[in-house]
Order: C-alpha cells, then structure tokens, then sequence
C-alpha cells in the first residue's frame, strides 16, 4: 500500500502563490484539503517522485497541459440553471438600462453565450430577460449560444435537464417553462425556439468572424480552461464581436487582470464586468 | 418585443468563408485608418508565414493600444527569429505599453526567446535586464534557475538581484543555495533583500 | 483596523510590504497588477493604497488614473518604483499618486509614508 503524499504547509504556499499569480484563484488555509488531496492525485497520476518534482513539471512543462488539467480539478465546473446569479441580477438592473441608455436604433439586442454547454445558461437568460426584464416589451432580444461540441449543443436544442441542474430554478418558473420527463424536466418548446445554438472553436479566429455586434457576452467559466495564448484570442475574439460600450461577463473566479487590457473595467451593484470602449484608443 | 431567434452564418469546415487576401492587400488594409480594419488585417497575416517582418514594420507605428495588442498575439503565434528580435527589441522603448505588450508575447514562446535569455541578461541597461527576470516568471524552460543563479552571483545592480531573487523563491532549488547565501552577504543592509533571500532558503530547505 | 492594497507583480514584494504594515496593525490585500487592483478598489475601497508602476496588463500610472476617474471613495496612495528620475516622481503625481517611494522600501520608511498619509502620529 502506498503512503499518501503529505503537501507541507511550505509546499502549500508556494502552491498557492504559484496558482494565485496564473489564474487569480486564491485557497485560503481552510481549502487546505481540498488542495492537497487534489495535488497528491495528480502528483500519482503524472508519476512524480514528490511535490518538488511535481511543481517543476507543472512550472516548466513546454505545453502547459499539466497546468490545465490541475486547473480543471482545482475549479468546480459544473453547469446548473441559474449559476452565479448575481450575473442575472446585473443583466436586467444594470447591464441592459446601461445598454438602452446609449442605443439609437431598433435592432434587436443581441447577447452571445459562449460556451453554450448543454445550454442551461442561455435558457436561464432567456427567462430572465422574459421574467425580470420590463424592457423585454420594449426591444427585440436575440440570444445565440455557441459550442464547440456539437454533441452538447444536441442536448441544449433537446432542453432536457437533471434535478440537479433544475435545483435553483424557482418553483414558479419550473411550473411555467418545463415539463416533467420521466426524473427529468424538458424546457418549453417557446424557448427552446428562442435560443440558436451554434458550434463554433473560441480559440479559432476563423470560426468566430461572423460573430459581431453584440451587446452582451457570457463568457463564464471558460477561459480559466484555456492556455495563456488562447486566452487572449480569445479576449480579441470578444472584442471584435461586442459593439462598442458592450458588455463582458467572465466566471467569479475569473479575471481580465491576468489576460488582457483591452475591456475597461465596470463596477456595478451586482458584480464586476468589462466594458469595450465606446471610443476606440 | 419579444426574444428573436437570430441566425449566424456558421462557418462551413471545407469551404473558405472568403478567398483569403494577399499579402499586398493586407500591407494596404494596414495603412486604413479605421482600427477595425487594420485588426482584421493583422489577424490574417497570422496566418501568412512571410508576414513578420510587415507586422514588426506595423508595430512600431500603431497608435492604437489595441490594435497594438492584437500584433503581438500575431507575432506570438508567428514566433519566428524575426518576430523574437523585434519583440526584444520592444524591451528597450519608453513606452509602457509595448514594453509589457512585447513582454507577454516573448512569455508565450518559451523555446525561441530562451535563445536570446542570455544576451538580454547581459545587456547595458539594468532596465532591460529587470524585464528580462520578469519574461522568466512565465517561461517554462528548464535553463530558468541557472540563468537566474549567474544573475545572483553577477549582477551589480540591486533591483535586478533583488527581481531575481522574487523567482528563485519560487524556482530555486538545492543548487541555488550558495548563490542566495551569497547575495545575503553582498546586501546586507538591504532588508527586503534578507527577507526575500531567507525566505527563497527556507522553501528549498523545507520542501 | 485601516485597510491598505498592495499592487505589486512580485510575490515576495507584496508579501514583504504585507508583513510590514501587519506587523503595524494595518489589514493587507493583494493584486498583481493594476487592473485587478482596479477590480478590488472598485469592489471595497480602501484606507489606501501601496502601487508598484512595472506591471503586466495595467501598470501603476494606469491603475492611479482610472482611480482617480471612478466615482468611489478616494484614499491616497503611494507610488513604488524602481525609478529614481524626477520625471518619474511627477508622472506619479500627475497620475494622482500622493507619494513617491524608491523600492526597495525600507520598513520604517514605508510606515512613515502610510502614518503621515493616513494622519496618523508617525512615532
């Protein structure tokens, strides 16, 4: 039987540091479980002799893959109906009166969501903007949503969720947008309607050339997955889809601090979120 | 008013959405004076291996902050010879923004900028040779520690040392040691410079 | 307890400067460069702020304008920087910065600079 690898509290530090400075994530003592037991599993599954060899290789492997995939395990990345909802809360309070405010013509409003996944967050906006958004009378809406998977966005046009994707949708909502499948729940052919799903590479310029003029991006959760190059790809990529004074979402745990400085910085009650320039420096 | 189904002209894997453009074509789109334009442009000649030497021209007269950003991800996917000498040569500017635009693509190409490491680390000007240790902090390449012990046991200036120093707390193994006991004793009146060097020690003696 | 930011892309210097002002009672956060900085001045503002200028994605001159710019509480804040030219010293001023300092800081100088700032006895 083999001995569990001890993390030290040094090693735990320097750790820290190391995962703080790359993705802005940061464990404080009481997540020292969390860490460590996840560090020992990946210190097993690379073949590592100890945690000094282990961070050498996660510090200097050319590819950067093993850093990717602790990120994985370090993060939560699960997907549920109304994750982060202080995000929906700044969408109708204050993100959609910011955009209004300054718009001149009648074209409808346009939000990307990328990555789709299997599609909880579009539908979630979607009933936002229908539930909680008075302006959603006033002004077209369209919401597209975009994957690289195309067996997700599959299971996003078919609309069927878990109960434990569902476990945040209020009861109210659940009666009036979904209908029971066996232990499942499908969402209502309306919105299912509502959303277009498209399959497009985020980190492929290529892919994204025909995504433009949108008002508000949901980026939550995936580019903190992504390399550093990528990432910043990714950013222009973003740049180039959001009309000018359009707005950026990324994850809680995400930041432009460690990608790029193009967006300017917005504070509003319910969370923090990048904005393009309205004039182009 | 109501939610609208949109439609996105999906990009179809075979066909090429347009005919690319040439490389004449792009040089004259980089002169537009709308900034989309000269972006878009930049982000095909990415794709086009001769189009270094255009981007570095380009770079040095850009006057948007980000169009400037979108040259240097261009030159960090090109990553040629070409595009490592103009991104080091960015080092020396006094402007801020290429400095630590040229900084962030010379992080991403690890093996082509470890070549020119040395060189930089010898350089005149105790600025370049501080932005230098900061490409370092990115850079996964296994020569890191001992580029950073030559700088300890050689470099005269403080801030450099002590820039070198703030990695090895994080890099600096059994080998560093001499070198970090060393530049205790040479800035000894220094304390950030005790602090930093004591703790660089204790992580190698604990881990 | 006063709540000072430390903007700085080195670890050890944050760390170092952090250990400083605990051991003076102050209460410590961190960024490492002036964008996310920016972010958590946005957030909560603090008593004031200790900024370094060289930093990757916003540097010290970036952070103090658009500081200085937000409508949130304002506090003082103190410029470190390797530069010892007068050039430097009045670009930090005309950023909005209060205070110059040379790094590396000695300890009682970076006190001095805070206490002085905050209206505290300096003593």
């Amino acid at each position: 039987m083999s001995e569990p690898t001890v993390i030290t509290e040094a090693e735990f530090q320097k750790f820290r540091e190391y995962f703080y400075r790359k993705t802005g994530i940061s464990f404080d003592d009481s997540k020292r479980y969390f860490v460590d037991r996840r560090l020992a599993d990946r210190i097993k599954a690379t073949k590592s002799d100890d945690f000094r060899s282990y961070f050498m290789l996660l510090r200097f492997q050319s590819s950067g893959e093993e850093c990717q995939l602790l990120t994985n395990e370090m993060t939560v990345n699960e997907t549920y109906f109304f994750r982060e909802d202080h995000h929906f809360d700044c969408l109708v309070h204050s993100i959609l009166p910011a955009i209004v405010k300054h718009k001149k013509d009648s074209v409808p409003i346009r939000i990307w969501c990328m990555p789709s996944s299997s599609g909880e967050e579009p539908y979630s906006v979607a009933m936002t903007l229908l539930e909680r958004w008075p302006g959603i009378h006033d002004w077209d809406v369209e919401i597209i949503a975009s994957d690289i998977d195309t067996g997700i966005l599959n299971k996003a046009r078919i609309g069927i969720f878990s109960e434990r994707s569902i476990r945040n949708v209020p009861p109210h909502l659940l009666r009036k947008y979904f209908t029971k499948v066996g232990h499942d729940y499908q969402i209502c052919e309306d919105l299912r309607n509502a959303v277009e799903f498209t399959r497009a590479n985020l980190a492929e310029p290529l892919d994204t050339r025909n995504y433009r003029q949108f008002d508000v991006v949901f980026c939550r959760n995936l580019l903190i997955y992504f390399d550093d190059i990528s990432r910043r790809t990714a950013a222009e990529t973003f740049f180039n889809a959001l009309n000018p004074g359009g707005f950026i979402l990324l994850g809680h745990s995400e930041s432009m601090s460690r990608i790029s400085s193009i967006f300017n910085v917005r504070r509003f009650p319910e969370s923090i979120v990048y904005q393009k320039p309205t004039i182009i420096p | 008013m109501a939610l609208k189904r949109s439609h996105i002209a999906e990009v179809q894997p075979e066909l090429p959405v347009q005919p690319p453009h040439s490389l004449p074509e792009l040089k004259a789109q980089l002169a537009s004076s709308e900034a989309e334009l000269r972006r878009t442009a930049i982000l095909e000649l990415s794709k086009h291996p001769d189009s270094t030497a255009l981007l570095t021209a380009h770079l040095k007269e850009e006057p948007s902050a980000i169009v400037r950003e979108t040259i240097f991800t261009a030159l960090a996917r090109l990553g040629d010879a070409t595009a490592i000498a103009s991104l080091a040569d960015c080092l020396r500017t006094e402007d801020a923004n290429l400095r630590n635009g040229a900084i962030e693509a010379l992080k991403l190409l690890p093996e082509q900028t470890a070549r020119i490491i040395p060189k930089l680390l010898a350089d005149q000007n105790s600025d370049v040779r501080i932005l230098t240790i900061s490409i370092l902090e990115s850079l996964r390449h296994p020569k890191v520690e001992s580029w950073l012990i030559e700088v300890l046991e050689k470099d005269p200036h403080l801030n450099v040392c002590g820039s070198a120093l703030d990695l090895m707390v994080e890099v600096g193994s059994e080998m560093s040691k001499k070198a970090i006991e060393g530049i205790k004793l040479r800035f000894q009146n220094e304390p950030y410079i005790q602090f930093t060097a004591d703790l660089a020690l204790k992580r190698i003696n604990k881990a | 307890m006063k709540r000072v930011l430390v903007i700085d892309d080195a670890a050890t210097v944050r760390m170092y400067h952090r250990s400083i002002l605990e051991a003076a009672g102050y209460s410590v956060e961190e960024a490492v460069n002036g964008m996310e900085g920016l972010e958590k001045a946005l957030q909560t503002p603090f008593d004031i702020y200790v900024v370094d200028v060289n930093m990757p994605q916003m540097d010290g001159y970036g952070f103090m304008k658009r500081l200085r710019a937000a409508e949130v509480p304002q506090a003082p804040a103190i410029i470190v920087s390797t530069e010892a030219a007068a050039h430097d010293e009045a670009l930090a001023y005309q950023a909005g910065a209060n205070a110059y300092l040379i790094k590396p800081v000695k300890p009682e100088t970076l006190l001095t600079g805070i206490r002085l700032l905050l209206g505290e006895s300096v003593t």
